[in-house]
């Protein structure tokens, strides 16, 4: 009987074993788990999956590399009349994983139903005006203005092409875990609320080597220390992001690395400048002179993030590096304090943060303590960010400060400028509720100049955010670095700030584990 | 009977429709926003506006209620905003992993609690009653996300003896796949004749209802044990004794048969309050069930979602308790003729 029972446990501990994360596999702890499998839709934590997936026209390349693009379904494009007719030539020989061809029709027509469903980021075709397909390998996009195309088409939001002929199925057939890109890899399973498996798309255009993963599974975990758990065990290969507090205890371990590189992610405490006492410009000032800005990135992100220089993020392209930023300077703070004529009993914040969120929390209690030391209260208000953001669109609710990350939906640093400072009515993102025509103006010319003379949109865009700057609609708070936990022997893992996700076609394990 | 069945079925009801008034005027009137969860992360004015109409957001709160429990009651809960999807489809297609888990883990604690309770109530006052005592005292006390976590650390992250999180391995999802007929992974294995996959399943059940349990056998114990204490010393039990009864006998014949009313009192309800309790364990697990799904919809102001799942776990905990009623009179069929 007993040997029956150590039999019976032994044989549970083998199927008990999980024996994803060896060989050709590769496995991928994470929070989410797919919304939206449409790639005209898909605007949320499905992204990551859907890059592996799904190709767009052009990828766009880290900063600091040669060229600003990799051909990914064109291989050459070029604008003409003023950035108002682009042309891309398609890479020949393509197929979708429904087994048709790439033709230029097909991505008209794709992108052409991304634009008429009206739903995610449809809104980064707004300057097409006609799509047109003269032969099989030429995509001509018209636009209606001036645009960059180019920047556009290497969105990772509603830039995908995709086979019309199973999009014709609709959406919700894609939302039972189907997929129509051109991608490395397919979608071969969907355990809603456990895991997705893709598998390699045997006529993928780039071949295949010995040494890629066939297999990716991206399980669904929600607990960060649940993830923490399967990258120490090797049970998981990669986890991302790994929480701040994590990254010390993981870089001890010899068997895992952490990998941060600069994202285009950014934190900044927007201040209301239409509501007393942050309606007035020295008490802005004054408060963006109470932030801890090293101490917040140092020891809040665990270093995994560094002081903001202004409101674009250094690795973004337009980024004004003359701007002089604040620096955390309590006597300068009073000073300021001084001159605003703000009477001390008048000197009470109300500070939103996003609550399940450690590093808002953390650096608004180190905000609240300062500003406590030059008499300035600040309440803080912890709350679920559809809460926190349908009040602070309302001027008679919103608070003084709140808590915003922002990134592009492409690589454009105008995304900023225009979506959380340009003048609003009715506010939707602009929840400084600033306005400032001088800065519309510079903010439009910049955009209008994006597509034709982008060496002169970015003179515009620098003299954006010094007014920006000069005006203190915000406290830029920190540039957030991205935070990949992987186990040593992957190899091949490369940041891209315009990418919120891990090319797993590029990816190999080391020889020393195969 | 039939009367009272069909009087408790109409309280049933009355009760549901409160709960279904309170929850829609709490999820309505609390400032937030749900489309934000529907939309994505940076939708347009133009693109809230639409959804706004299409959610019928634009209508009196009357009209929007009336449109919910007219649709309610035929069957549409509405779509899940974060997913997409029927809310309804979306709870049967979890409801089988929770009431696996917690069907199982009460199970466990009633076979563990009910004799422990007894034996503590025998030997009252000795060294194995306090021992009793306070281990289900801390039982009570640990928090269920401390438990769990913990038996993560000792049998995954120590010994790697059981699986971390899930409700089956990566394997068994790719390689051993099998229809949801009942929903229940240790019964659908064995029907499409998966040994591997049954096996994985009960692997993987052994940590969360373990977490699940624990807590339930501290309550279970106690109360079982007060219940036997006052059971034992009841006069006809003394008698019984007099007369030279086995002991044996006027334990488990006699004073434990005098406990099951209150202890089923103490079940039906301990079953509705471990529905609760698993929003946290399945949230430790990664346990694709209906607290999870909770969790998630709760986070992202997800409506249609929190609704659905309160009107499930309210129905579910009225059903327990009609059922537990309707057992009073099995267990005793005096009360009938009353």
């Amino acid at each position: 009987m007993r040997e029956r029972l150590l039999v019976l446990f032994s044989a549970l501990l083998l199927v008990a074993t999980p024996a994803g994360a060896t060989g050709r596999t590769v496995v991928q702890a994470g929070a989410g788990d797919i919304k939206d499998w449409d790639p005209a839709i898909a605007f949320s934590l499905e992204v990551p999956m859907l890059v592996n997936v799904y190709e767009p026209l052009l990828w766009y390349n880290p900063p600091g590399s040669a060229e600003p693009f990799t051909p990914a379904l064109a291989t050459s494009w070029s604008s003409s009349e003023g950035g108002t007719v682009w042309t891309f030539k398609l890479r020949p020989g393509v197929r979708f994983h429904d087994g048709t061809p790439l033709t230029a029709d097909a991505a008209k027509r794709s992108l052409e139903r991304t634009i008429a469903l009206k739903q995610g980021a449809f809104y980064i075709w707004d300057p097409v005006a006609a799509i047109e397909a003269p032969d099989d390998g030429t995509l001509v996009i018209r636009t209606t203005r001036p645009a960059p195309i180019d920047l556009i088409a290497s969105s990772q939001y509603g830039a995908y092409i995709y086979s019309l002929a199973a999009a014709a199925q609709g959406t919700d057939w894609f939302n039972q875990g189907h997929d129509a890109g051109t991608g490395p890899y397919r979608v071969r399973q969907w355990d809603r609320g456990q895991q997705t498996v893709l598998e390699r798309f045997p006529d993928y255009w780039g071949g295949w080597q010995d040494r890629n993963f066939s297999r990716v599974i991206l399980k669904t975990v929600l607990e960060s220390a649940t993830q923490i758990q399967l990258l120490r065990t090797g049970d998981a290969d990669i986890v991302a992001p790994v929480p701040a507090d994590a990254i010390l205890g993981l870089t001890r371990n010899p068997k895992i690395r952490v990998a941060q590189a600069p994202s285009w992610n950014n934190t900044q405490f927007l201040i209301n400048t239409a509501k007393p006492p942050t309606d007035n410009l020295a008490f802005r000032q004054a408060l963006s002179h109470l932030w801890d800005y090293n101490t917040v990135a140092e020891t809040v992100y665990a270093g995994s993030a560094e002081p903001a220089a202004g409101p674009i993020p250094r690795s973004m392209w337009g980024h004004d590096d003359t701007i002089e930023t604040p620096r955390f300077d309590p006597a300068l703070a009073r000073q300021l304090l001084d001159q605003s004529g703000i009477p001390a009993e008048a000197r009470h914040l109300t500070l939103a943060y996003i609550g399940a969120d450690e590093e808002y929390k953390n650096a608004a209690l180190l905000f609240q303590q300062n500003a406590a030391r030059l008499g300035i209260t600040v309440e803080l208000l912890p709350g679920p960010w559809g809460t926190i953001w349908d009040k602070a669109k309302k001027l008679e609710t919103a608070p003084n400060l709140q808590s915003m990350t922002w990134w592009p939906t492409y690589a454009t640093p105008s995304d900023w400028l225009v979506g959380l400072f340009r003048t609003e009515q009715p506010t939707l993102f602009n929840l400084s509720h600033y306005s400032n025509p001088a800065f519309d103006a510079v903010v439009n010319e910049g955009v209008a100049l994006e597509g034709s003379d982008r060496p002169a949109a970015i003179a515009k865009y620098g003299e954006a955010q010094q007014i920006l700057m000069a005006d203190a609609p915000a406290i830029f708070a920190a540039d957030l670095r991205t935070r990949v936990g992987y186990r040593a022997d992957i190899q091949g893992l490369e940041a891209n700030p315009a990418y919120a996700a891990v090319f797993y076609y590029r990816l190999w394990r080391s020889a020393a584990t195969e | 009977m039939l009367r009272l069945v069909l009087g408790r079925l109409g309280m049933m009801a009355g009760v549901l429709l409160g709960v279904l008034l309170l929850t829609f005027l709490i999820s309505r009137l609390l400032p937030g926003s749900p489309v934000e969860a529907l939309l994505g992360a940076k939708p347009t004015a133009e693109q809230i506006a639409a959804a706004r109409l299409a959610l019928g957001l634009d209508r009196p709160i009357y009209e929007q209620f009336a449109v919910y429990v007219w649709h309610a009651l035929h069957g549409d809960l509405g779509r899940s905003l974060a997913s997409g999807q029927p809310v309804l489809a979306e709870m049967t297609r979890r409801a089988g992993a929770s009431f696996e888990l917690v069907t199982i883990s009460l199970v466990v604690a009633l076979g563990i609690g009910v004799p422990l309770g007894m034996r503590s109530a025998v030997a009252q006052d000795r060294g194995f009653d306090h021992l009793v005592r306070a281990i289900t005292l801390a039982g009570m006390a640990l928090p269920s996300f401390f438990i769990g976590m913990l038996l993560q650390m000792l049998f995954y992250g120590s010994a790697g003896w059981l699986p971390l999180q899930g409700r089956l391995s990566d394997d068994v999802l790719l390689d051993h796949p099998f229809d949801p007929v009942t929903g229940l992974a240790l019964v659908d294995s064995l029907l499409a004749g998966e040994p591997a996959a049954f096996g994985s399943a009960l692997a993987h059940l052994v940590l969360p209802v373990a977490t699940l349990a624990l807590a339930t056998v501290a309550v279970v114990t106690r109360n079982t044990r007060a219940l036997m204490i006052d059971a034992l010393g009841a006069d006809h039990i003394r008698t019984f004794r007099a007369y030279g009864l086995a002991e044996s006998r006027i334990q488990y014949r006699y004073a434990l048969r005098a406990t099951l009313i209150p202890l089923l009192t103490i079940i039906g309800l301990t079953y509705g309050y471990m529905l609760g309790g698993s929003i946290v364990v399945e949230t430790i697990f990664d346990w694709p069930g209906l607290g999870a799904y909770a969790v998630n919809a709760l986070v992202s102001n997800d409506f249609p979602a929190v609704m659905g799942v309160t009107i499930l776990l309210a129905t579910v905990y009225l059903t327990i308790n009609l059922l537990v009623d309707l057992t009073y009179y099995a267990v005793d069929p005096r009360l009938g003729r009353r």
